[in-house]
């Protein structure tokens, strides 16, 4: 029975204190009849000691109650009154909401990042943690409606609003979700595209007449060169903020793919669009330029050299036709590489493959029947990465395309096409772990005496010469 | 049997068996399957406007019946008349949670009909009892990724027998991880001084204020060692586990030699790491969708997808590359298992389709 079930508040402490004055008391405590005891009596029992002057230890004190068993219960429990939500919980609940609003989500998702930040909080893995952490941790709380209910935001903007280091963020989100037991689906670059391009500033409004784009025909057109792109694999793995702002950039280029527009560089549009450039947003031009050329090089009606710069010019007809220009540029790549190897073997060409039969499946496009068998026919018989026959061996540039299956197919990942060399290996030892161990091998690895003594005195030196300098 | 002799060996059936017709046949629903059964007579001129396959060496497949979105629905899809179908067979053990749809919060209506197939772990079981040299012997495949849909020309065969579902035979991906990094512990069980050790020891460091442990290395193995003063020690860098056990016995005899009544006992492998390449690209996001509860990947954070498999425990992580580091074992069996068990997945994103939820779009392959 414990005190908090009684109807009244009972104060019982738990004291250590000597009592130094024996109690004076009319009857003997212990023999007043329980009945007659007052339930609200509130004074700690004491057992009553014959009045000697005595030190008294009342080490617990007893909550008097007819009929209920005098366990020991704690000071803190008996005067607990209604716990107030923490301060913190509130101001955090409170940055919740400041950071919704910032963002101008819907009510549900701002609801639903309260109830998820409440719960966190309440949780051991959060509820002793710095004050910033819990301020990260609403922003994850955020960041998870969100993503819950389709809202499309970045882990960078999350990052951006809380002044954090993204990587921190990241790690508290990770923690979040597991202690809250919740799925929050990630979004693909596609999905935050659409917001990103608001940002750009080059609407008629903002910016000359020539330099201008409307904002819903560029965002279509960054969109569909970052579907391009994530099919030829620049997209997967990769930071999405400068895919967008090369897709973005290279959009803009393309509307209107005047002279001026053509020099414009990528940060003078950055300065003029009024965002800020990334680094890397360079690099992913240069190749998403080199995938545009390779779909480029097949479309038949242009006549001129095309090489990757002059080809932003050709987008609209890229995007457009896009299917068949996959289909073919596949078709001549592995003409290609059987003119490489010998004839009369069939050189199973690797990974590379299916967007063609993939592509007889899209809705939207009539697919070329012909070229599409004539594809799958080489396409059909791939899976196996290795090339077998033994003359490809000999040839010194099918072997280099073995080692680097990267260079071997259309499209792949850049980081598989520039590949780094790899370290050299070590050989593996073949030991069984319960070899002889020599002795000079061992001594090898211990100072000699003289080697000792000279290590300590250079040490002192050191030391003594440190706090001299200091 | 590799995959290229068996894709060839279909190849050469088709040729040579002129029953053998190639149908407009993915789906297994009823309408369609009226299709499949019409006499034979019909089927030429049916199968006029897309002949090609048929007439030419075995390797042109017309694919192009093939529908948008295929049903990973399967049935017996066979006719009496020996026309093939393709079916797919979902074997009983699909690792892959099938809610990726649900989990996802993607548009449902889109994924549903791709999420069996892209979730399945499914075999093919490709009868060819009309051939004679076949003798209807089933020869089935893992790998999601040969017979879901367009990509492999093998989808479009089917057993003459109904089909039922088999557990599939895993040809093994033939792929070997290899160990990169062994961390064991050892208890040398005698309190050590680790400023006499570092002192006394060529190949050790000790910096009391950075870490309170000597760190000390030999060459072989290559190893590094942090040697706590409670007489605990911790050996790391090693390829093998029997190299890690020499390794921290040397450690041991060094620490002997020293001087301190060291002991080897309590050897014990904490984690070991390996790596290996499966040599095609992966989707990543397409695998994060399908495999929601196992599966983590956030580009802005780090660009490999972190998969955590429940059995054995280990942790993936996944790249685009199609390199594959394993961390988390206790045991070398562990790697191969959880690698056995990811390679039918990562395959099924070789050559995929990916239905995202992006307004109808389609990410190819």
């Amino acid at each position: 029975m414990s005190a908090s079930s009684l109807p009244f508040p009972v104060i019982v402490p738990m004291l250590r204190v000597p009592i130094l004055k024996p109690m004076f008391l009319p009857f003997p405590f212990s023999l007043w009849p329980r009945t007659l005891l007052p339930p609200l009596f509130l004074r700690p029992t004491v057992v009553k000691f014959p009045p000697t002057p005595c030190r008294l230890t009342a080490s617990v004190a007893v909550v008097v109650n007819p009929g209920l068993d005098r366990s020991d219960i704690s000071y803190s429990r008996t005067t607990a009154v209604t716990r107030k939500p923490c301060v913190n919980l509130i101001q955090g609940l409170e940055r919740v909401k400041e950071i919704s609003r910032i963002l101008r989500v819907r009510r549900e998702i701002e609801e639903l990042a309260l109830t998820y930040y409440k719960q966190a909080y309440e949780h051991e893995t959060f509820l002793h943690v710095t004050l910033q952490r819990k301020e990260i941790l609403g922003g994850c709380c955020v960041l998870a409606s969100c993503r819950q209910q389709r809202w499309p935001i970045t882990v960078g903007t999350i990052s951006c609003l809380l002044n954090g280091d993204p990587a921190a963020v990241g790690e508290v989100y990770q923690e979040m979700i597991k202690v809250l037991n919740i799925q929050a689906p990630t979004f693909s670059v596609t999905d935050v595209m659409e917001a990103h391009c608001q940002e750009y500033k080059v609407s008629p409004g903002h910016v000359p007449e020539e330099l201008a784009e409307d904002s819903k025909g560029l965002t279509k057109r960054a969109i569909a060169l970052v579907e391009l792109a994530a099919d030829s694999w620049i997209v997967t793995g990769r930071q999405p903020l400068p895919i967008m702002m090369a897709a973005v950039y290279l959009a803009w280029q393309s509307l209107k793919p005047n002279a001026q527009r053509l020099k414009m560089s990528l940060e003078k549009f950055c300065k003029l669009a009024k965002v800020q450039k990334s680094k890397t947003a360079g690099t992913r031009i240069t190749e998403m330029k080199g995938m545009l050329y390779k779909l480029g090089k097949e479309i038949p009606w242009y006549k001129e050299v095309l090489t990757p710069d002059n080809v932003v010019s050709l987008v609209g007809d890229v995007l457009q036709h896009r299917f068949s220009l996959l289909r073919r540029a596949l078709k001549s790549h592995e003409l290609s590489l059987l003119e490489k190897c010998p004839a009369g073997q069939v050189n199973p060409s690797s990974a590379e493959t299916s967007s063609s039969s993939d592509v007889s499946e899209d809705a939207g496009q009539t697919p070329v029947k012909s070229s599409v068998n004539a594809e799958k026919e080489k396409q059909g018989r791939d899976g196996d990465e290795s090339l077998k026959s033994p003359s490809e061996e000999s040839n010194p540039q099918t072997q280099e395309l073995t080692q680097n299956w990267g260079k071997r197919v259309l499209f792949a990942p850049p980081c598989v096409v520039n590949a780094k060399r790899k370290r050299a290996e070590r050989p593996p030892l073949h030991v069984t772990g319960d070899e002889e161990i020599s002795d000079s091998e061992i001594e090898s690895y211990i100072r000699t005496p003289q080697e000792a003594r000279d290590f300590a005195m250079m040490q002192e030196k050191l030391f003594t010469s440190n706090n001299e300098s200091s | 049997m590799d995959e290229s002799a068996l894709e060839r060996y279909f190849d050469e059936s088709i040729i040579h068996d002129s029953n053998f017709v190639l149908e407009e046949e993915l789906e297994l629903q009823g309408p369609r399957r009226v299709l499949s059964s019409t006499p034979s007579a019909q089927r030429p001129s049916q199968l006029a406007p897309k002949s090609r396959a048929t007439g030419r060496s075995g390797d042109d497949l017309d694919l192009s019946f093939l529908p948008d979105e295929l049903g990973g629905q399967n049935g017996p899809g066979f006719s009496s008349t020996g026309v093939l179908t393709c079916s797919q067979a979902v074997p009983p053990e699909t690792k892959v949670p099938n809610d990726g749809a649900a989990g996802g919060g993607s548009d449902p209506v889109e994924e549903r009909p791709e999420a069996p197939e892209l979730s399945q772990d499914s075999g093919v079981s490709l009868d060819c009892s009309a051939l004679a040299s076949a003798a209807a012997r089933p020869l089935q495949r893992t790998p999601a990724a040969e017979l879901s849909t367009a990509a492999s020309p093998f989808c479009v065969m089917t057993p003459m027998t109904p089909m039922t579902p088999m557990t599939p035979v895993t040809e093994g991906s033939g792929i070997v991880p290899q160990l990169q990094n062994i961390v064991s512990t050892v208890t040398l069980g005698c309190p050590l001084d680790l400023k006499f050790i570092a002192r006394q020891a060529r190949n050790a460091e000790y910096n009391p204020k950075r870490f309170a442990a000597v760190i000390m290395r030999i060459r072989e193995p290559r190893t590094t060692a942090l040697i706590f003063s409670s007489g605990k020690m911790v050996c790391t860098g090693a390829k093998s586990e029997e190299e890690s056990r020499l390794a921290a016995r040397k450690y041991a005899r060094v620490v002997q030699k020293l001087g301190f009544s060291a002991r080897f006992l309590e050897f014990k492998i904490q984690n070991m790491v390996a790596s290996c390449d499966v040599c095609f690209p992966i989707r990543l996001e397409g695998l994060v969708l399908t495999h929601q509860q196992f599966s983590s990947y956030e580009p802005e954070l780090f660009p490999g997808l972190i998969y955590r498999m429940v059995k054995p425990r280990i942790v993936l992580l996944i790249f685009v590359s199609g390199k594959v580091v394993l961390t988390g074992a206790k045991e070398r069996a562990e790697i191969y298992e959880a690698f056995e068990n990811i390679y039918p997945i990562l395959k099924g994103f070789r050559k995929h389709l990916l239905f995202l939820p992006l307004k109808g779009r389609v990410w190819l392959h």
